[in-house]
């Protein structure tokens, strides 16, 4: 395997060409997943950009992202492989019609063997190998961490019916997770660890801006302003970088070219996702909205 | 440069402040400082913290070490360093209720914790003395830790275990994703039906079924310990231990800040768990923020774990946050939880009627309001968790 990068600073400047902008921390993280072949595990507030960093990395890299969602009761069947049974019973059926013997063998072979996002990975064929996401592990139960220890250690499957399948290249594995469950150590063990930080505002804007190339650098400007002073108040949920880039996409939408108060407010929805949080929000608003009022009367004063 | 003796000798320092860094890590970070020439103290800060450190909770004690290695050019280009207080990074780092974005002395102590530089000063009361009312209300302040918690008495311990087990096959279950086989279930396993008619010359003869399986639910136990749940403080100890040991269940305690207990109470020997949870509820015998508490809980990095939960408040509901806010914050318990039970400890004694403002602010978000102050009204609590309808 070749993916050829010089050290962090060059991630960071590849990651830049595909719109995704990281700071140090993370571009080391993304480099040392491409490097040292070691499972990534992402940790952070929600909408930070965990699964982002995935799919930004494999567009750098020029692969294929395999995404696995997990969720509560995910099972091997749904994350390794499965047998096709139904097939399976059309050809013992198909056999029978025809008077063949089947063995066993006959009926646990590729041609009934179903894919599933991790085998995918680890049988994906190519020069550069695949970027797989395993999204939100901490809603999988802790059985199913036991589950990866293989794969993450060995990047192997072993299929009892048909021997272990071993990766040609070690996929390069990213794990997200939102801290809604403590994960196990021996998962951490196996893993590079980086924790993303919301990033400050200068970052935030750059960010946006990319995001949303329709807005002006005025509305930016003021929106990451206030999504900085939103962050403060003491909401259910405080609005991520994701529900940013939704906000301010609306509010460009609208044809705002800066923060206006009407508008803001018909876009908060994207902002605000409980009715409590959508109250204390529009209180700031109008607040911000009284101080600029006011700021903006005395020099008309002055010059009146 | 060795880089695996200097890879050694910082996990080796790391160890000594109490991070936890295998051997496999070192070979990591050894690896990371080949593939990346440490050549700028950010560099190297992040080489060794994306292999050394492995969880959030240890990124502070990290920085902490790192700035004493490398000199204190680190804090600059960390923002963590400065937002960590580094005075809490010591003990052992368990910030279940004071991740980021959550006010850890309270709102009006301090506005923003978790952007702004801690207070070189503490801000406690300096109002001057003068004549002083000794009335009991509830209090926004936090206590004092002088007082450790009683240690736990074996035989109470015993008596609450067996109660749980006695009540365990009763226990409310919820319908988990995961399947079992069952020969009365709806749906048809396909791959158990396959296993079994290879032995009959691959002629489903026999069709398996399964059926979701079920799961305990899961139980959060939220413990008062303030000032004036001090007299019941050992006896819902007591319960926590019990509930952590037998039973999947999150406890928490709260004065004026919330502390997650569970991993700390499950600690092998009684004693020592008693220990690590005095050193780590600091607020204790101090003042009430229930509905602070609540939010806290909710918004914080534990809040799935109130989901489809049974819920225990332990409180008098001496509450010195406004009871409008405590009615708000059971509201969106009340939504997320499955059932919502509140132990009282005063509802046991004759003529009591929920007057106390929070009391009675909380009290339409409860499925029951019970008695629970000595050992033998916590046995009949048990059986009321029990006894809450399994779906």
């Amino acid at each position: 395997m070749s993916i050829p990068v010089t050290d962090p600073d060059d991630i960071r400047e590849r990651l830049d060409r595909v719109d995704y902008l990281v700071d140090d921390g993370a571009a080391t993280a993304l480099f040392f997943a491409l490097t040292l072949g070691q499972p990534l595990l992402l940790e952070g507030e929600p909408g930070v950009g965990k699964t982002t960093a995935a799919k930004a990395l494999a567009s750098m890299v020029g692969t294929a992202l395999i995404r696995l969602q997990c969720y509560e009761g995910l099972t091997a069947s749904e994350a390794l492989y499965e047998w096709n049974y139904q097939r399976q019973l059309l050809a013992v059926r198909l056999a029978e019609s025809r008077g063949r013997q089947l063995q066993d063998a006959d009926l646990f072979t590729e041609e009934f063997l179903q894919e599933r996002p991790i085998l995918a990975a680890v049988r994906h064929r190519g020069p550069i190998p695949p970027v797989l996401l395993i999204d939100e592990i901490d809603r999988a139960d802790d059985e199913f961490e036991a589950l990866l220890f293989e794969f993450l250690g060995e990047s192997a499957i072993t299929i009892p019916e048909l021997g272990t399948v071993t990766a040609e290249h070690a996929p390069i594995v990213v794990l997200t997770s939102n801290r809604t469950r403590e994960l196990h150590d021996a998962l951490r063990r196996r893993c590079l660890y980086h924790w993303i930080e919301y990033p400050e505002p200068a970052r935030a804007v750059e960010i946006l801006r990319r995001r949303v190339p329709t807005a002006n650098t005025a509305l930016l400007d003021s929106a990451a302003a206030f999504l900085g002073r939103v962050r403060e108040l003491d909401l259910d949920k405080p609005p991520g970088l994701a529900e940013t880039i939704d906000w301010v996409a609306a509010l460009s939408a609208l044809g705002a070219t800066e923060l206006v108060r009407t508008d803001a407010v018909r876009t908060l929805s994207a902002l605000a996702k409980t009715p409590d949080d959508r109250y204390t929000i529009a209180e700031a608003l109008a607040e911000l909205h009284a101080a600029d009022s006011s700021g903006d009367g005395d020099p008309g004063r002055a010059t009146g | 440069m060795d880089r695996a003796a200097f890879a050694t000798a910082f996990a080796v320092r790391l160890r000594r402040h109490g991070l936890t860094v295998g051997s496999p890590a070192v070979e990591t970070f050894t690896k990371a400082l080949a593939a990346c020439a440490p050549d700028s103290i950010t560099r190297l800060y992040w080489s060794a913290r994306i292999s050394l450190v492995n969880r959030h909770s240890e990124i502070g004690i990290f920085d902490t070490v790192f700035a004493q290695v490398f000199g204190e050019a680190t804090l600059a280009v960390d923002p963590h360093a400065r937002r960590t207080p580094l005075a809490k990074t010591s003990g052992h780092a368990d910030d279940a209720g004071t991740g980021p974005g959550q006010p850890e002395h309270g709102p009006d102590d301090d506005p923003l914790p978790w952007s702004t530089l801690p207070d070189p000063v503490s801000r406690t009361d300096t109002s001057d003395g003068g004549i002083v009312i000794a009335l009991r209300s509830p209090s926004p302040r936090s206590g004092t830790p002088d007082v450790p918690f009683e240690h736990l008495d074996d035989m109470q311990l015993a008596q609450l275990g067996s109660w749980l087990r006695k009540a365990a096959p009763h226990w409310p279950t919820r319908r988990s994703r995961r399947r079992v086989n069952d020969h009365r279930g709806r749906t048809i396993d396909l791959r158990e039906t396959l296993h079994r008619a290879r032995r009959t010359g691959w002629e489903p003869a026999h069709l398996a079924r399964h059926r979701p399986r079920d799961k305990p639910r899961r139980v959060v136990l939220l413990a008062d310990v303030s000032q004036s749940m001090h007299a019941q403080a050992t006896v819902y100890l007591h319960l926590m231990r019990a509930l952590a040991v037998e039973t999947h269940t999150e406890v928490f305690a709260f004065g004026t800040t919330l502390t997650r207990l569970t991993t700390v109470l499950r600690h092998r020997c009684a004693g020592q768990a008693v220990d690590h949870a005095s050193e780590l509820v600091t607020d204790r015998f101090g003042g009430t923020r229930i509905a602070t508490n609540l939010r806290a809980l909710l918004s914080g990095p534990h809040a799935d774990l109130t989901r489809g939960a049974i819920v225990l408040i332990a409180s008098d509901g001496w509450d010195s946050d406004p009871p409008e806010e405590l009615a708000r914050a059971m509201a969106r318990l009340r939504r997320r939880a499955h059932r919502v039970l509140w132990l009282n400890p005063r509802a046991g004694a004759r003529g009591f009627s929920p007057r106390v403002a929070a009391m009675a602010a909380a009290l339409p978000y409860c499925d029951a309001l019970l008695p629970a102050g000595t050992l033998e009204s916590l046995g009949a609590a048990i059986t009321v968790i029990t006894g809450t309808a399994t779906r």
